[in-house]
């Protein structure tokens, strides 16, 4: 209808183009015959199949009508003004100039797609050379689908379920399964797999002899209630989180409180604390009660303050990459997914959107990289204490005020304060009372309450009892300083006298009757705010009823006025009577003690685990830079993975809650599967699904996907527990079978991913280190708080020169490392310790020389090969046979044959058994799990 | 190449050659295949190459993806941000503008608020054929200016020292990505197998400002990793404090016979012997790198055209050594030598972060790096080196054109600043881009180092869309996605 005859006033612009333009205005322009080509040639090399700048492509229908990343909508049928895409070709003053680079549009196919658009942009369906792939369309995107057990043919063989479906597939490519490992190999295996270290030859031998038909299952549980089980198995989560003891980057200082995340992750571990409420504790452990917990979100490096430019764009930019890390961490760790490729574009594979990314920033945009004091019952005992000390302490003040030395008594009196000045005196009978002022510490001077107490102990001086005040001229500022003020009985400058003239003033107090007086109280301001205006000397007089004045007393026996000298304090029971004594000293007393107390308090201790505070205002970042920003994000989780209630208003707290429900979910597709995958690679090496960090569609497809699914639903049904996990994988036969190669099986399947046999691996840095100190008797057990140093320096610029030789707390296991960020071990970094800059999922395992040198050479081997010749020197004696099966048995845990034995004997005869020690700490069989 | 496998068990040797050969042969039938597919659609360009890493021998050589025009690089890293304004960016209008502000400049940039303009500190005059406008901070590096490219226009991603140095090295301003002598020795391993594919040398009066995370492996195999020794430390563990050779020599015997033992027993496993293999590789080291360092065997006249003998200035003729050093690495056949000049953050008095006293300090620095800098690319030429050697200048960013207010230096600036090239495949005499009349940005052929590392890798025989290693779901590389070869300073 209108359409009509707007391309017929086209048409006639387009005689003057072209004769086939002629011909084709006569119509609509058809999609596939006219414009496609167009597109095709100047458009698709960054908007089709292949690349899709700013997330657009325009090769198939439904994608080029909804237009990329940063404009909507690019395509309005009828409406060129509205149609982005026709600007950006035709309009010279549009925000965009397309092709950006190039041959331009001819005039002529400017024309075609004008009229195209007009004519209602007519872009029949089925046509498209592409079809959209449904990204939400992939195996780990979809629910766990719990699989009935596979049948298999050699029935006797599985000891459990996992068993069944390793089975099935080996009978399905016609391979075997390994026979059974033997019992030693098997121990030596569990031990160093789900503790880190290896069994002593007392443990072997109780196993061996142990023929309970439990006896596995009974190692097994035995090894899971051990502490060194968390110890071990936390190494694999802080790979994985990054954490380290350092900032990172080029200051890389220490990070003196991160290590209480690194035991609340053992802590965790042996607890068996269920994963949906590890994974919530780790997001918002604060509303938990488990502080340290929170320490997850900021594992990353950060920039420190002074590293930061001092112009806006440099914070900007800081701020963002710190953000950045939390939601690349939270997704990698739990979700398996790479969410941090969407901070500059939409994910080039994955359903997640750029808006989906910003999204996720919203939800911890209120946390920053600090320390925080936490909220535990300990502490809230310790502030509770202190503030109860508080109250007590201010009591014991005005008490003590009491007994200060009377004045004119011989005795120093205390330095005058700002606070409050007590002037004591004997009993005498006042009609009146003058504080002369002769001089102050600046200016005029201010005093805010002067009080006169009785022989009962009450202030007479208020206006509220009748007393009258004069003075020698006021500074007046209305509600603030005025003479009334000076005995209203309320504190603080803002209700205080000042006098009009520099340094001097008087004041005098006349009584409603007179009384017998002892004492005054006067101060500048007794909140504590202001020290200035301060008189500094004075003199205090008295008038009885007969009208004579009596100097009661002056600043002149008072410790001299120094501005910065500690606050004076009564110390002294000087000038006291025996009876004031008695009051006065275990009031003293009980001051010091509160003092401490609350000094103490002052010393909590502090986690590296966040300050959460209102979040900032999370935009859109174009091409993610903080200085182009579009709409503002509205907090959300992945679009395609779940929805969640939350405005823009939303708290911090309520948006992490909201993040930590989401994940912990046991519907969420991938929370399960990630981490039983995580478990299972730390058993055989490598996960059911290869990239274990990576479970989007450029991950790798899991190798027993209905055994993966099982153990994820497993898992959840279980309670979500990690332990049962690992005993049903233990105690599976596929675990137990022998890690012998087998020429036929390795043909087919070289990598086992089969598990036609258990895969043999090289031994972790840290199991290394660990059995080392232990075989050799040196292993310092303890748990726990401060790391201990594998450099001389805990952080900092200047380089870092490496312990050479460990004692003391340098025995502790590796895990309770300081962990320098960026710096591995001088030994065992070689043997492929992350250095917690990224994340590692799993340790690539290499074999280099200088693993080679620093197990031969480094004081660390030559200490334990010294400690190890002493320990079995000591537990067998002299004979070098016993000594070398000695070894043998706690290094490998087996007896020496007889031709190693007499290998040994004459090389220990020769030498001493150091050089065997050594020796074994660098075979093979000793570095490899069996 | 195979000999290190005469230390094997016959089995073991057998167990390796056939391995390799199977992958190899697996690849290179299937890379046929895959490549002609490939190539008729004309998507070759984005197909990401692994090599093939021999677990038994991961220094290897290794093919590169096409002809190389370099074999080896050494790199000059000068921590700290070296001014473009007082070395190779000649801008007379600073001349003009001296101690004037600049129209239109920042109020405040990184350490704070901004002075006025100032003059380059040092006279600059036009050198050899090229004319190129050089200034007199570093005479015997100005000679040279015929044979080198220069990229005027280099912008970085960070003006913090920290993640710039990362991005320099590693091509992400975040730590724990691999360093660039990761990713070129993790493609291309090296010539020599009784030396490190790859060593980092750090400045003799301390490590660089971003430590080892310019040299460090990242998410690669450790076995990439930068080894550090220098002409002062030699490299860690080489040999046993407190034992004697004869007791070395036995534990290596003993070793040996329980690894062929167990290998015999476990026949079949590759990775038993590639950890046989490593401990042979580890034995040649220790031969062969004592006698690296031992400067003794160089003639005098070598020592004094690096200025190694210099009693007058310890850190000179310190550096001089590790440039000596360097040169004999490369003869070695060592892959990539990352040689730093200026160490950790120290308000400028130990690298070239002049935000205070420039001219005072850089005098200091230009005294060490000049002389046994240019003196190792004179040398490398002169022994026929430089044909197949790479050398690469290099600094994380720039600084700006006014000091900063009440000082008398500079401040960071990432938006403009130069870096060269020379050597292997490097065309000579070139000046690439352009900063502003004050050199405070790029103008032309504005470069992010991205493309400088690119450019490294194409020189390498190594495509940077191509070289990746997958990492947590992302087929990482070292220009992340960005970077184009700047073909303007190759050789044609």
């Amino acid at each position: 209808m209108f359409l009509t005859s707007r391309t017929i006033l086209v048409a006639g612009w387009a005689i003057m183009i072209s004769h086939c333009a002629l011909l084709a205005a006569a119509e609509s322009p058809d999609f596939v015959r006219d414009v496609r080509p167009i597109l095709q040639k100047h458009c698709y090399s960054c908007h089709a199949a292949e690349k899709q700048k700013s997330g657009y492509r325009l090769d198939i229908k439904a994608a080029a009508f909804r237009g990329g990343e940063l404009y909507g909508a690019s395509l309005k049928p009828g409406d060129l003004a509205a149609s982005p895409l026709f600007q950006f070709i035709a309009d010279p003053n549009a925000d965009l100039q397309m092709p950006p680079d190039g041959e331009r549009l001819s005039t002529a196919e400017i024309e075609t797609l004008k009229r195209w658009i007009e004519g209602g942009a007519n872009w029949p369906d089925g046509v498209d050379l592409a079809t959209l792939e449904d990204r939400t369309d992939h195996w780990s995107f979809h629910p766990v689908k719990r699989a009935e057990l596979p049948s298999v043919g050699q029935t006797a063989w599985p000891r459990n379920e996992i068993d069944h479906f390793i089975l099935s597939r080996l009978e399905a490519a016609g391979l075997e399964p390994s026979a059974e490992t033997d019992r030693v190999s098997w121990l030596r295996r569990v031990y160093l797999n789900l503790i880190g270290l290896p069994p002593t030859p007392e443990q072997v031998a109780a196993f061996v002899d142990d023929t309970r038909p439990d006896a596995y299952a009974r190692v097994v549980d035995e090894l899971l209630q051990s502490p060194r089980y968390g110890e071990r198995w936390a190494q694999h989560w802080l790979d994985v989180v990054r954490y380290a003891d350092t900032h990172g980057f080029e200051v890389n200082t220490e990070r003196p409180n991160a290590w209480p995340y690194r035991d609340y992750v053992i802590r965790a571990l042996n607890n068996d604390t269920p994963y949906d409420r590890f994974i919530r504790e780790q997001i918002v452990g604060d509303a938990l009660g488990v502080d340290a917990a929170t320490g997850f979100l900021i594992t990353a490096s950060v920039l420190l303050p002074g590293q930061i430019g001092k112009d806006e764009p440099s914070k900007r930019l800081a701020r963002q990459d710190s953000i950045d890390e939390i939601v690349v961490n939270v997704g990698q760790t739990f979700l398996g997914l790479s969410v941090g490729c969407a901070r500059c574009h939409d994910h080039k594979f994955d359903p997640i959107s750029q808006r989906d990314y910003y999204a996720m920033q919203a939800l911890v945009a209120g946390v920053e990289y600090e320390e925080r004091v936490p909220d535990t019952p300990e502490v809230r005992a310790i502030r509770e204490a202190a503030a109860t000390d508080q109250k007590r302490l201010a009591v014991v003040d005005a008490e003590l005020a009491q007994y200060v030395p009377l004045a004119g008594s011989g005795a120093t009196r205390p330095m005058i304060n700002a606070r409050q000045n007590v002037d004591r005196f004997a009993p005498r009978e006042a009609q009146r009372l003058k504080l002369t002022i002769l001089a102050t510490n600046n200016l005029e001077p201010c005093i805010d309450e002067l009080e006169i107490f009785n022989t009962s102990g009450e202030n007479i001086a208020l206006a509220s009892r009748g007393a009258k005040v004069t003075s020698s001229g006021d500074n007046v500022s209305p509600n603030r300083h005025e003479l009334r003020f000076l005995n209203d009985g309320e504190y603080g400058n803002s209700r205080s006298w000042m006098s009009n003239e520099m340094g001097r003033g008087w004041v005098t107090v006349e009584l409603a009757e007179p009384q017998m007086i002892q004492r005054v109280h006067w101060g500048r301001d007794r909140q504590g705010k202001f020290t200035d205006r301060l008189a500094i000397d004075y003199r205090l007089e008295v008038s009885s009823s007969d009208g004579s004045w009596h100097d009661v007393a002056t600043a002149a026996d008072r410790e001299p006025y120094a501005p910065n000298a500690p606050k004076s304090q009564v110390t002294t029971l000087e000038g006291l009577t025996d009876e004031e004594r008695s009051i006065a000293a275990p009031l003293l007393a009980e001051r010091e003690l509160l003092q401490k107390q609350i000094q103490a308090a002052e010393q909590l201790p502090r986690y590296f685990a966040g300050q959460f505070r209102t979040p900032d205002d999370i935009h859109l970042l174009s091409r993610g830079d903080p200085e182009q920003p579009k709409e503002r994000a509205i907090p959300a989780v992945l679009s395609t993975f779940g929805t969640v209630n939350l405005t823009s208003e939303a708290g911090d707290r309520e948006r992490r809650v909201a993040l930590a429900d989401w994940i912990a979910n046991p519907g969420h597709p991938l929370t399960a599967r990630v981490m039983v995958n995580r478990i299972w690679q730390g058993h055989f090496g490598v996960g059911l699904v290869e990239t274990a960090s990576d479970f989007g569609r450029s991950g790798m497809p899991a190798s027993h996907p209905e055994l993966h699914d099982w153990l994820a639903d497993e898992f959840v049904q279980s309670g979500w527990s990690i332990k049962e996990l690992h005993r049903r994988i233990v105690l599976s036969a596929t675990y137990r079978q022998s890690s012998a190669y087998r020429e036929t099986p390795a043909q087919q399947d070289a990598d086992v991913r089969l598990l036609w046999r258990f895969p043999p691996r090289r031994l972790d840095a840290e199991i290394l280190r660990d059995s080392m100190l232990a075989t050799s008797g040196q292993l310092d057990l303890t748990m726990y708080g401060r790391g201990f140093d594998l450099f001389n320096q805990r952080g900092g610029l200047s380089g870092f020169t490496p312990v050479e030789h460990f004692t003391g707390q340098g025995l502790r296991r590796m895990i309770y490392a300081h962990k320098v960020r960026r710096e591995r071990d001088a030994v065992f970094g070689a043997f492929d310790c992350p250095d917690a800059g990224q994340s590692t999922a799993r340790r690539r395992e290499s074999t280099t020389p200088l693993q080679a040198l620093n197990l031969l050479n480094s004081g660390f081997t030559l200490d334990c090969a010294a400690a190890l010749q002493s320990r079995v020197i000591r537990e067998v004696g002299a004979d070098p046979a016993d000594q070398i099966r000695r070894a043998y048995q706690l290094v490998l845990n087996r007896d020496p044959v007889d031709e190693e034995l007499a290998d040994c004997l004459v090389v220990v005869q020769e030498h001493d058994l150091t050089v065997l020690c050594r020796a074994l700490y660098n075979s093979n069989e000793a570095l490899f799990l069996p | 190449m195979t000999d290190s496998l005469e230390q094997l068990s016959a089995s073991g040797r057998a167990l390796l050659n056939r391995r390799d050969y199977l992958s190899q042969s697996a690849t290179a039938l299937g890379g046929i295949a895959l490549s002609s597919l490939l190539h008729e659609q004309g998507l070759l360009a984005a197909t990401p190459s692994t090599p093939h890493i021999n677990p038994a021998q991961p220094y290897a050589p290794r093919d590169s993806h096409f002809p190389a025009r370099a074999k080896n690089v050494v790199v000059i890293f000068c921590a700290g941000a070296v001014s473009q304004l007082e070395t190779w960016d000649y801008k007379p209008q600073l001349i003009e503008w001296d101690d004037k502000p600049l129209p239109g400049g920042p109020a405040v940039t990184f350490q704070g608020p901004a002075g006025n303009l100032a003059r380059p500190q040092y006279n600059f005059r036009q050198r050899g054929e090229t004319g190129k406008w050089v200034s007199d901070m570093i005479p015997h590096l100005a000679e040279l200016t015929d044979d080198i490219a220069f990229i005027h226009s280099l912008t970085s991603k960070s003006n913090t020292h920290g993640p710039a140095e990362n991005f320099l090295s590693t091509g992400f301003v975040l730590d724990g990505f691999p360093s660039l002598g990761s990713w070129v020795t993790y493609a291309l391993g090296s010539e020599s197998q009784n030396l490190p594919a790859y060593v980092a040398i750090p400045d003799p009066r301390g490590v660089p400002q971003n430590g080892s995370n310019n040299w460090g492996p990242g998410f690669l195999p450790a076995a990439f990793q930068g080894t550090t020794f220098s002409s002062k430390e030699p490299v860690r563990h080489l040999t046993a404090a407190g034992t004697t050779p004869r007791q070395d020599a036995a534990t290596r015997r003993l070793l040996d016979q329980m690894n062929a033992r167990h290998l015999a027993t476990h026949p079949g496993d590759e990775k038993l012997a590639a950890r046989i293999a490593s401990y042979e590789l580890a034995a040649r080291m220790q031969l062969s790198m004592p006698g690296l360092s031992d400067l003794s065997t160089e003639p005098q006249h070598i020592l004094s055209m690096y200025g190694a003998d210099d009693t007058e200035n310890a850190d000179k003729a310190a550096f001089a050594r590790n440039c000596i050093l360097a040169r004999r690495l490369i003869e070695q056949g060592v892959r990539f030598v990352q040689l730093f000049n200026g160490a950790y953050a120290s308000g400028g008095k130990l690298n070239w972060d002049g935000h205070s006293a420039l001219k005072d300090q850089y005098d200091v620095h230009a005294a060490i790096l000049d002389q046994p800098a240019a003196a190792l690319i004179r040398d490398l030429r002169q022994r026929g080196l430089l044909e197949e050697t790479l050398v690469v200048w290099c600094t994380e960013f720039g600084r700006m054109p006014f000091f900063q207010k009440g000082a008398k230096g500079r401040d960071h600036n990432p938006d403009g600043f130069t870096c060269w090239l020379t050597g292997a495949g490097v065309r000579p005499g070139v000046s690439h881009g352009a900063t502003d009349d004050f050199g405070q940005r790029a103008i032309t052929e504005i470069h992010p180092l991205y493309d400088f590392n690119a450019t490294i890798l194409h020189l390498l025989g190594l495509d940077h869309e191509r070289l990746t290693f997958e990492h947590n779901g992302i087929q990482r590389r070292l220009t992340n996605v960005e970077g184009h070869v700047i073909h303007e300073v190759l050789r044609t």
